[in-house]
C-alpha cells in the first residue's frame, strides 16, 4: 500500500513526531492501566487471598470466583444481585428527579417566555454540590443527620418527632439520604448539559411551531425532546456509567458496611471489602471484569449516540 | 375582547413566573442549605453543638480552627499539603500531556492514527475501579504503597481529557499555523510549547481546574494505596472521621475539618465559576 | 535570489485505511481536509496530485502557478516548501538537492491563504519570531522588523494582536513575516483569495510594487487567471496534476497550447464552435457554422510544419476578437451589457452560448434580441484537435 520512495532520499516526513507525541501516553497507560487491568482479569481466574497472616494462593481455579458471586451464599442472597440490584436501586432514587428536576429547569432556563433573571446565579449554586469532595459532603450528612445532629435537633425543636431519630439504621431514610446527595450531586451538572443541548435546538424551530399553532407542551413532547433525545441518551448512560460506580457516598455515611443489613451496600463498596485486610484478588478481579463487561455495553449505546447525530 | 385575552395571559405569564421562582428559590436553598449549617457549625464550640439548632454563628471559628489544625489523629495540614501535590501535579501533567497526544494524532500524519484515536476514545469509559485490582497487586508486590507519584503519574494518560483538547484543537488550529512556524524554522517541539499550548491556553485551563477538582477529592484509589498517617491526603482522612467514634470527638472541630476539606475547591469555584460552567458544557457533551 | 529547479516532481497521496469523515464533534471544525480528490489519477499507490513537472525557475523570477481547486498547484508549492514530502522526482534549490531538506533549512519563506498568524503573539512578535529562532540578536531583530513595516506600511499596529487586525492588514503581517528574513524564495499560497474584491486589486499591485522593493524569486499559487496574468513573469497553467503550459503571460494568451488553457486564461472566456479545418490549394482554411476564413501567414506556417491533414476541429475566438458583420455566424442577443468603453453581447448560436465585446459605437441597447452575424480574422483563430484538445499549431 505504501509508496516506494526513491532509494536513498530521506524525506521531509513528520509521522515519527506523531509517534514520539503519543509515546508518553501509551507508555504509561501501559504501565498504570493497561497491565493492571490484564492482572485484574487473569486474576479473576485465581484463588488468591490473605487469610491472616497466611496468604492463599494463586491457584488456579477457572470460573469458580464467578460461579461464587452468581451463587446463593450463606447469608441468603446472590452476592452480585444483591449488589448491582442496590447499586441500580440507588442510582435510580438519585436519578429520577435528578432527570426530571434538570429537565425542567433547563426548560425554564432556555425559555424566552419566563425570560428567567439571575441564570448564572442559579446555575452557580445548582452546580456547586458537583464539585464538593463527595467523601466530606457524605461526612457532613452523617453529622447532621446524626442522633445528636442539627437535623434531629431541629425537628425535635420543632415538635415534629418528640426523640432524635436514628436516620442511619433505617434502610428507607439511609437509602433516601444517599440519593437526596446524589440528587444534589449531580442535578445541576444534568441541567447544564441539558439546557446546552436545547440551545444547540434551531431556534427557529420553536418560533414555526408556535406560529403552527403548538402550545408549550406540544413544543416540547414535538419538538424539544425528540431533537434533544441523543443527548438526553448521551447524559443518561453516562449517567449510568457514573451510577454503577457510586462509592464515596455510600462508604463514608454507613462507615463501608452499608448498613442496615447490606442494603445499601453498593458494587464498588463490595469490590473495596475485597482489597481491604482480606486482599482478595481472585475475587475482586472477578467483580471488575463484570464491572468492566457493564460499562462496556453502556459505552456502546454512548458511542451509537454519539455516532447517529 | 383582545383586552381579555391580553389580561388573561399576562396573569398566567405572571403566575407561572412566581412558580418558576419558587422551586429555583428552593433548589437553591436545598443547594446551599447543608453547607451553611457546615459552615454555622464550624463556629460554634463542642458545648453549643449540643444545645440545640441554630442557624447563628457561634464565635468559636479560630478556636476551632486551632484544635483542628492541631489534631492528634488526623494530621490535615500534612493531608492538605499531600493533597495540593498530588492535585496540582496531577493537573500539569494530565493537561500537559493530554494536549501534546491530542496535537501528535491531529497534526501529524502516522499509520494507525486513526486507530490510536479510536482507541483512546474506546477506553475512555473503562471505570478506574477495573484496574484497581492489579494496580493494588502490584504496587504491594514492588513496595509502591504509599508513594505519592503512584497517584500523579497515571495522570498523564488521561483519555477524557484528550478527547476535549483534540475537540478544541480541531476547532481552533488551523494547520497552516503549524506550517508557518516550520518555515520560520521552529522544531516540532518547539512549535508545540510556543505556538500550540499558548493558542490552547483556554482549554488548558479549564481541564487544569477540572483535574485539580478530580484529584482533590478523589477517595477510591488513594484510600487503597496510602495507609501511613503522613502520606493520607485529605478525603482518606475525612472518611477516617466517620470511622471513629464520633461521639468522642469534638464536633466544632470536626465540622471545621470538613469545611478546610472543601475550601481550597470552593474558593476556586467561586473566582472561576464563569469558566468551570462554561467547561462543564463544551467539556462532555454536544452532538 | 535563487534560482529553483523541480524535475520531474510527482506527488501521490496514498489511500488512507479509514477515508470516512471524522465524527461530529464538540466544537466547529475549521480546517479543511488537505487533499481534494477531483479526476485525479489513481493508481495502486494511491491519488497522484502532480506529476510531470518540470520546470525551471530564474534567479528573481515571479512565477504563478495557476488552475483550478485540485489542480496540484499548491501542492507543487508545498513540496517547494518542504510540507509535503516529494513521492519521486527532484527538487533543487540555488543548485542544492533539497528533497530531504526540511522547510527551515531551505531558506524560504511562505504567506498562506489563512495568514496563519500566530494569534497570541503581537504584530512585532509574528514578524520576529522566525529571526528569534535563529537567535538573532535583539537589535539586529528590532532593525529588520521596522524595516518590514515600514515596507508594508504596517509600523503603528506592531503592538496590536492579530485580532485587532482587519483582512488586508493581516495579509500584509504575513507578508512581513515572509520577507524579514529575506528568503531566496518566498512562496505565496493564494495570498488574495481570502480579501474583498477591492481590497484584492489594491493587493495585487502592492505585491507588484513589493517585488520592485525586495529583490528574490517568487513563486505564487492563484485560481484567478486575472491574478496570474497580472503578476507573473512566467504562469504555469495546471490541471488534473499535469502542466498545462509554461509561458509569458502574453504567449500562454495568444498562443494557447489546448482548449483547457485557452478557456481558463482571458476573462471572458474564449468561445468555441465546432469546425473543420480545410486545405484547398496549400492554404489552411477553417469553416464554422456558415463562415470560412483563410488563416493569417504565421498560422499557415505552423500548420504546414507540423504537416496538419484536414480535420474536424474546435475552433476558438476570444470575444474581443470577433466582430459583427454582414454575414457570418448567426446568433440571437439573449442580454446585452454596457462595460462602459464597450458592450458585451450574449448570444445564442444555435443553442449554443456565445460572448462578443462589441464597440459601443456598433451595439446598442437596442440589440436585445436581434439577430446579428459575426466574423472574425484568420490570425484570432485558435485551432484545436478534435481528438485531443491540443493547439494543432504546436
Amino acid at each position: 500500500m505504501s509508496v516506494k520512495k526513491v532509494s536513498g532520499n530521506k524525506s521531509v516526513s513528520y509521522a515519527r513526531y506523531g509517534y514520539l507525541f503519543i509515546l508518553p501516553f501509551f507508555v504509561v497507560y501501559a504501565i498504570f492501566t493497561l497491565y493492571p487491568q490484564m492482572l485484574t482479569i487473569y486474576n479473576s481466574f485465581f484463588e488468591y487471598y490473605r487469610d491472616g497472616l497466611t496468604i492463599v494462593g494463586p491457584n488456579y481455579v477457572g470460573m469458580r470466583n464467578y460461579v461464587a458471586l452468581f451463587t446463593k451464599n450463606s447469608s441468603g442472597y446472590i452476592p452480585l444481585f444483591k449488589f448491582l440490584g442496590n447499586t441500580v436501586w440507588l442510582w435510580l432514587l438519585g436519578a429520577v428527579p435528578q432527570f426530571v428536576i434538570a429537565m425542567m429547569l433547563a426548560i425554564f432556563f432556555t425559555s424566552t417566555r419566563l425570560n428567567i433573571r439571575g441564570q448564572q446565579f442559579f446555575k452557580t449554586v445548582i452546580y456547586m454540590p458537583n464539585l464538593i469532595m463527595a467523601s466530606a459532603f457524605s461526612m457532613l450528612f452523617f453529622a447532621l443527620f446524626s442522633q445528636v445532629g442539627p437535623i434531629n435537633q431541629l425537628l425535635v425543636e420543632m415538635g415534629v418527632i418528640d426523640k432524635a431519630f436514628n436516620f442511619l439504621g433505617v434502610r428507607v431514610t439511609v437509602q433516601s439520604l444517599i440519593a437526596l446527595m446524589n440528587f444534589l450531586m449531580w442535578f445541576g451538572n444534568t441541567t447544564i448539559l441539558l439546557m446546552a443541548g436545547i440551545q444547540g435546538i434551531d431556534e427557529s424551530l420553536f418560533e414555526s411551531a408556535r406560529l403552527d399553532g403548538s402550545n408549550a407542551t406540544q413544543v416540547f413532547f414535538n419538538i424539544t425532546m425528540p431533537l434533544l433525545m441523543p443527548i438526553f441518551i448521551y447524559v443518561l448512560i453516562t449517567s449510568m456509567i457514573g451510577g454503577i460506580q457510586m462509592f464515596d457516598v455510600p462508604q463514608v455515611l454507613t462507615n463501608g458496611i452499608g448498613t442496615p443489613n447490606n442494603t445499601s451496600m453498593t458494587l464498588i463498596m463490595y469490590l473495596n471489602n475485597f482489597l481491604g485486610t482480606s486482599k482478595n484478588y481472585g475475587m475482586a478481579g472477578a467483580v471488575s471484569v463484570l464491572l468492566f463487561i457493564i460499562t462496556a455495553i453502556l459505552s456502546t449505546f454512548v458511542f451509537k449516540t454519539i455516532n447517529k447525530k | 375582547m383582545s383586552k381579555d385575552i391580553n389580561k388573561s395571559a399576562r396573569i398566567k405569564l405572571l403566575i407561572s413566573r412566581i412558580v418558576v421562582y419558587g422551586i429555583l428559590i428552593f433548589l437553591a436553598f436545598l443547594c446551599l442549605f447543608f453547607f451553611y449549617l457546615m459552615i454555622i457549625n464550624s463556629t460554634r464550640s463542642n458545648a453549643q453543638l449540643k444545645t440545640g439548632f441554630t442557624i447563628i454563628p457561634g464565635g468559636h471559628m479560630l478556636d476551632n480552627f486551632i484544635n483542628a489544625w492541631n489534631d492528634g489523629s488526623i494530621n490535615i495540614p500534612v493531608g492538605m499539603k499531600n493533597s495540593f501535590i498530588v492535585s496540582s501535579m496531577c493537573a500539569v501533567l494530565t493537561t500537559y500531556f493530554s494536549a501534546l497526544t491530542a496535537y501528535g494524532t491531529y497534526v501529524y500524519d502516522f499509520k494507525y492514527k486513526s486507530l490510536v484515536h479510536i482507541f483512546i476514545l474506546a477506553i475512555m469509559m473503562i471505570p478506574a475501579q477495573v484496574s484497581a485490582v492489579g494496580f493494588i497487586q502490584l504496587a504491594y508486590k514492588y513496595n509502591l504503597t504509599n508513594k505519592l507519584w503512584m497517584l500523579i503519574i497515571p495522570s498523564i494518560a488521561a483519555p477524557s481529557v484528550y478527547f476535549y483538547m483534540r475537540q478544541y484543537l480541531e476547532a481552533t488550529l488551523p494547520l497552516e499555523m503549524v506550517e508557518a512556524a516550520r518555515i520560520d524554522g521552529s522544531s516540532e517541539f518547539r512549535i508545540f510549547n510556543t505556538i500550540v499550548l499558548p493558542i490552547m491556553k483556554p482549554a488548558v485551563a479549564v481541564q487544569m481546574i477540572f483535574s485539580f477538582v478530580g484529584s482533590w477529592n478523589n477517595y477510591f484509589m488513594p484510600a487503597l494505596l496510602l495507609n501511613k498517617a503522613e502520606k493520607k491526603t485529605v478525603p482518606i482522612m475525612i472518611a477516617q472521621l466517620r470511622s471513629a467514634d464520633y461521639s468522642k470527638f469534638d464536633m466544632g472541630k470536626v465540622y471545621m475539618l470538613m469545611l478546610m476539606a472543601i475550601l481550597p475547591v470552593m474558593v476556586i469555584y467561586i473566582i472561576l465559576s464563569k469558566s468551570i460552567i462554561k467547561g462543564v458544557t463544551s467539556g462532555s457533551v454536544k452532538g | 535570489m535563487a534560482e529553483v529547479t523541480i524535475k520531474n516532481v510527482k506527488k501521490v497521496y496514498p489511500f488512507r485505511e479509514t477515508d470516512k469523515p471524522k465524527k461530529k464533534g464538540l466544537f466547529k471544525k475549521t480546517v479543511e481536509e488537505p487533499v481534494r480528490r477531483n479526476n485525479l489519477e489513481r493508481t495502486a499507490d494511491g491519488v497522484v496530485a502532480v506529476q510531470e513537472f518540470n520546470l525551471d525557475i530564474k534567479d528573481k523570477e515571479f512565477i504563478v502557478l495557476v488552475g483550478p481547486s485540485g489542480c496540484g498547484k499548491s501542492t507543487t508549492l508545498r513540496m517547494v516548501a518542504g510540507l509535503e514530502e516529494i513521492t519521486s522526482g527532484e527538487l533543487y534549490i540555488d543548485g542544492k538537492l533539497v528533497n530531504s531538506v526540511e522547510p527551515k533549512d531551505r531558506d524560504i519563506a511562505m504567506v498562506f491563504q489563512n495568514y496563519a498568524l500566530y494569534p497570541h503573539m503581537t504584530v512585532y512578535d509574528n514578524i520576529a519570531y522566525s529571526l528569534k529562532i535563529k537567535n538573532t540578536p535583539k537589535d539586529v531583530i528590532d532593525k529588520k522588523v521596522r524595516e518590514a513595516a515600514e515596507i508594508l506600511d504596517i509600523t503603528q499596529y506592531l503592538q496590536r494582536k492579530p485580532k485587532a487586525l482587519s483582512g488586508g492588514q493581516r495579509q500584509r503581517v504575513a507578508i512581513g513575516r515572509a520577507i524579514v528574513r529575506n528568503p531566496k524564495v518566498l512562496l505565496m499560497d493564494e495570498p488574495l483569495s481570502n480579501l474583498d474584491a477591492k481590497l484584492r486589486n489594491q493587493m495585487r499591485s502592492e505585491i507588484i510594487k513589493l517585488r520592485k522593493r525586495i529583490d528574490t524569486t517568487f513563486i505564487y499559487v492563484t485560481h484567478d487567471q486575472t491574478e496570474a496574468m497580472t503578476l507573473g513573469d512566467r504562469i504555469v497553467v495546471m490541471k488534473d496534476g499535469f502542466i498545462q503550459q509554461i509561458g509569458t503571460p502574453q504567449e500562454v494568451f495568444d498562443h494557447p497550447r489546448n482548449v483547457f488553457v485557452a478557456g481558463f486564461i482571458g476573462t471572458p472566456q474564449m468561445n468555441f464552435f465546432d469546425g473543420e479545418l480545410i486545405l484547398k490549394d496549400g492554404k489552411y482554411y477553417v469553416k464554422t457554422k456558415g463562415i470560412t476564413v483563410e488563416l493569417s501567414a504565421e498560422k499557415q506556417k505552423r500548420l504546414h510544419e507540423h504537416n496538419v491533414q484536414p480535420q474536424e476541429i474546435t475552433l476558438g475566438i476570444r470575444p474581443e476578437h470577433l466582430y459583427l458583420s454582414p454575414e457570418g455566424i448567426e446568433g440571437t442577443v439573449d442580454v446585452s451589457e454596457l462595460m462602459g468603453s464597450s458592450r458585451h453581447l450574449h448570444l445564442n448560436a444555435d443553442g449554443k452560448d456565445i460572448i462578443v465585446i462589441a464597440p459601443t459605437d456598433e451595439a446598442d441597447e437596442g440589440f436585445n434580441g436581434k439577430t446579428v452575424h459575426l466574423s472574425f480574422l484568420g490570425k484570432s483563430a485558435h485551432i484545436f484537435s478534435k481528438t485531443d484538445e491540443t493547439n494543432l499549431e504546436y
